[in-house]
C-alpha cells in the first residue's frame, strides 16, 4: 500500500504541477515526443496494424483463462484511454473514476435484471447517467486545482461506493448481485470468452480511433495547452472551465462503458469492484502506461492486469513484488511504459543507423 | 480625427489594502505603439491582466473597439480581438512549438469534439489552413527550423518570441505585450524591437510593457508614465523624457 501511494504521489507531481518551461529542467515530457511524431505521421496504419495483432491473439491463445485476461485488459483500456483524456492530456487528477465505472455496471446491471430492459437501452441509460453525474461534479469540482481536485473526485468516489454498499434494496448492497444476461447480438448470444473477446477488442479499437482523431485536433490541442499554462490557455481563447467539464464528461462515458462490458462479461457485480483501490489502480494504470500517450493506455491496463496473476507465484509476498516493481517503473521510466518503448525504439533505430554507415 | 481602438474609463483595481490602478483612465490609438511605463510595482502588469480579463476592475469600463470588455472572462475579450503574452513567458511546454502556434489559432477555428473526433468536414478543411498559418507565423519570428521542437526544450528568447508568433496566430487588433524584451541579450532586444515595428505594419496595435528604456524610446509612439496605480505623465518619447516628475519618479527627488 505505500509503494502504491509513493505512486500515487509521483503521479500528483506530474499531472498537478505540468511541464516547468525552464529549459534547465525539461522534465518528463521530451522523450515522450518522439513516439507521439512517428505515431502521428502513420497514425492510421499503427491503429490498422494494432487491431491485427489484437485480433489474431486468439490464433495462438486458446486457454480460455489468458483469454478472459484479455478481455479484462481491453475492458480497463477504454477506461485508462478516458482517464489518460482528463489527467495526461489536460492535466486534471480524478480519483474517483472507479465510481463512473461503477455507475456504468451498476445500471446495466440493475436495469437489465430487475427490469428486463433491453442490453442496449440499459447500455445507453448507463451512458446518459454517467454523463449527467459527471456533469453534476465536474462543475464544482473542476474549478478545484491539484490536491484538492484529487480530494474532491475522491470523495466522490466514496459517496459513490457509500451509496451501493447501503442502498441493499436497489444495489444487493455489499454481497451485490449476480445472473447479469450475456449480450446477444441479433440471434449471436456472446457467451463465451473468444466471442466477447472479438466485442470488446471491437468497441476498443471504434473508441481509440475516436480519441486518437480527438487528440490530433483543434480540442486536443486546447486540452494539452491547459495541461501546459490553464492561464495562457485561456489567454488564447479556450474555454477552459467549459472544456474541462466536457473532457471530465468523456473521461466518466467512457469509464461507464466498461463498467457496462464488465458487468456482462462478469454477471456479476458488487461495491468493491468500483471502490477507492480501483480508482487508484486506474490511476496507476495511466502513470504506469505513460500520460498523455494514448498507447500508454493499452500498456499500462495490460501490465496491471497481467502482473498480478504472475506474482502469484510469490505467494504472500506477490503484494510487495508488485509495489516494488511499479515503483521501479516510475522512478527510472517516468514518462511510463510507452517512454520506454519509445527509448528502446530510438536506441534500435540509432543502432541500425550507425550499422548503415561504413 | 483620431481613431481610439481601446479606451479605459477611471478603472479602478485594489488587492486587499494595495491600491494596484486607481481611477486610471487612458486611450490607445489605432495602429500605434504605446508603452506603458514605471517603477516595479506601480501595476502595469495589472493594467495588463483586467485589460485582458484575468481579473476584474472593482470599478470602471474598458472599451475595445467601443465595445465593452470589462467584466468579460479572458476567452470571450480574445475573441473580441485582443491578445497577449506574459512576463514570465507562459508556453505550453508539453507541446511543440509549432503546436503551441496552432493553439493560437484557437478563436478563428470552430471545430469542436464531435466533428474532431469523427474527422467531420469542418474539421479537415480547418486542419490545413490552421498549420499553414501557424508556420507563417513562425516564420515571421524566425523559429520555422525549430518547429517540432518540444517547446520546453527551447531558449528563453526564442520562448518569448514563440508566445509572441502565438498570439499573432489568433489574429488580434491589438495585441498587448507584457515585459517581452526580459531575459533577452542586446541582439536579440534590437531584433524584437524590429518585429513589433513589423507588426504594427500589419495593421496591428501594440501595447507594450518594458523596462528596457532603450528599446520603448525606440519604437514606442506613446508612453503613458503609472506610479502607485495613477498616470502621471504621457506624451511621445522625447516629452516624457524630459518630463520632471517621471524623471524624479525614476531617479528619485532631490530633497
Amino acid at each position: 500500500m505505500d509503494s502504491a501511494i509513493s505512486i500515487l504521489n509521483s503521479a500528483f507531481d506530474r499531472t498537478l504541477e505540468p511541464s516547468n518551461p525552464e529549459p534547465s529542467n525539461p522534465g518528463t515530457l521530451e522523450p515522450l515526443n518522439p513516439v507521439s511524431y512517428s505515431m502521428k505521421l502513420n497514425r492510421h496504419s499503427a491503429t490498422l496494424i494494432f487491431a491485427a495483432v489484437i485480433f489474431l491473439l486468439p490464433l495462438f491463445i486458446k486457454n480460455p483463462y489468458y483469454l478472459s485476461i484479455l478481455v479484462f485488459i481491453g475492458i480497463y483500456s477504454i477506461t485508462t484511454m478516458g482517464l489518460n483524456l482528463l489527467m495526461g492530456y489536460t492535466g486534471q487528477i480524478s480519483l474517483g473514476h472507479g465510481a463512473f465505472f461503477g455507475i456504468g455496471a451498476y445500471t446495466s446491471g440493475i436495469l437489465t435484471v430487475y427490469y428486463h430492459v433491453p442490453i442496449s437501452v440499459a447500455f445507453i441509460a448507463a451512458l446518459i447517467l454517467s454523463a449527467l453525474v459527471a456533469y453534476l461534479i465536474g462543475v464544482p469540482s473542476l474549478r478545484l486545482k491539484g490536491h484538492y481536485l484529487a480530494m474532491a473526485t475522491l470523495a466522490f468516489g466514496e459517496i459513490v461506493n457509500i451509496f451501493l454498499d447501503a442502498a441493499v434494496d436497489l444495489t444487493g448492497g455489499p454481497s451485490g448481485f449476480g445472473e447479469i444476461p450475456r449480450i446477444q447480438i441479433g440471434s449471436l448470444v456472446l457467451d463465451s470468452d473468444l466471442k466477447y473477446f472479438y466485442f470488446v477488442w471491437i468497441v476498443f479499437i471504434i473508441i481509440f480511433i475516436l480519441t486518437n482523431n480527438l487528440i490530433n485536433s483543434r480540442v486536443g490541442r486546447a486540452l494539452r495547452s491547459i495541461h501546459g499554462s490553464e492561464l495562457a490557455s485561456t489567454a488564447m481563447g479556450v474555454n477552459t472551465a467549459q472544456l474541462k467539464v466536457q473532457v471530465f464528461i468523456l473521461s466518466a462515458l467512457a469509464a461507464s462503458v466498461s463498467g457496462s462490458l464488465y458487468v456482462h462479461f462478469v454477471t456479476f457485480i458488487s461495491p468493491t469492484t468500483c471502490n477507492i483501490m480501483f480508482s487508484i489502480l486506474l490511476v496507476m494504470m495511466v502513470v504506469v502506461g505513460g500520460m498523455a500517450n494514448i498507447w500508454g493506455c493499452i500498456l499500462g491496463a495490460a501490465l496491471l492486469t497481467i502482473l498480478p496473476e504472475y506474482l502469484r507465484v510469490f505467494e504472500d509476498y506477490d503484494v510487495i513484488v508488485y509495489g516494488f516493481i511499479l515503483l521501479f517503473i516510475i522512478m527510472f521510466l517516468p514518462g511510463g511504459l510507452s517512454q520506454g518503448f519509445a527509448m528502446a525504439y530510438g536506441t534500435i533505430r540509432r543502432g541500425r543507423s550507425r550499422a548503415a554507415k561504413p | 480625427m483620431s481613431d481610439i481602438i481601446l479606451e479605459s474609463l477611471n478603472i479602478h483595481k485594489g488587492f486587499g489594502g494595495v491600491v494596484a490602478l486607481d481611477s486610471l483612465t487612458f486611450l490607445v490609438e489605432r495602429n500605434t505603439i504605446t508603452a506603458i511605463i514605471g517603477p516595479n510595482g506601480a501595476g502595469k502588469t495589472t493594467l495588463l491582466n483586467v485589460v485582458s480579463g484575468m481579473h476584474a476592475p472593482d470599478r470602471g469600463t474598458i472599451y475595445l473597439n467601443r465595445k465593452t470588455i470589462s467584466g468579460l472572462k479572458p476567452y470571450e475579450i480574445t475573441r473580441c480581438g485582443l491578445a497577449r503574452t506574459f512576463q514570465n513567458a507562459q508556453i505550453f511546454g508539453n507541446m511543440t512549438v509549432l503546436e503551441n502556434v496552432m493553439v493560437g489559432r484557437h478563436v478563428r477555428t470552430r471545430a469542436g469534439i464531435i466533428s474532431s473526433a469523427l474527422r467531420l468536414s469542418r474539421m479537415r478543411r480547418e486542419e490545413p489552413v490552421t498549420c499553414a498559418r501557424a508556420r507563417f507565423y513562425l516564420d515571421m519570428v524566425d523559429l520555422k527550423e525549430i518547429a517540432d521542437r518540444p517547446a520546453a526544450s527551447i531558449p528563453i528568447g526564442s520562448q518569448r518570441l514563440l508566445e509572441i508568433a502565438r498570439a499573432l496566430a489568433s489574429e488580434p487588433e491589438i495585441l498587448l505585450l507584457d515585459e517581452p524584451a526580459a531575459g533577452l541579450n542586446t541582439q536579440e532586444t534590437r531584433q524584437l524591437g524590429a518585429l513589433i515595428r513589423t507588426i504594427k505594419e500589419m495593421g496591428i496595435t501594440v501595447v507594450i510593457v518594458e523596462h528596457d528604456m532603450e528599446l520603448v524610446m525606440d519604437i514606442s509612439d506613446e508612453i503613458i508614465v503609472l506610479n502607485y496605480g495613477k498616470r502621471i505623465a504621457e506624451g511621445k518619447p522625447v516629452e516624457i523624457q524630459t518630463n520632471q516628475e517621471v524623471i524624479d519618479v525614476y531617479l528619485g527627488k532631490e530633497e
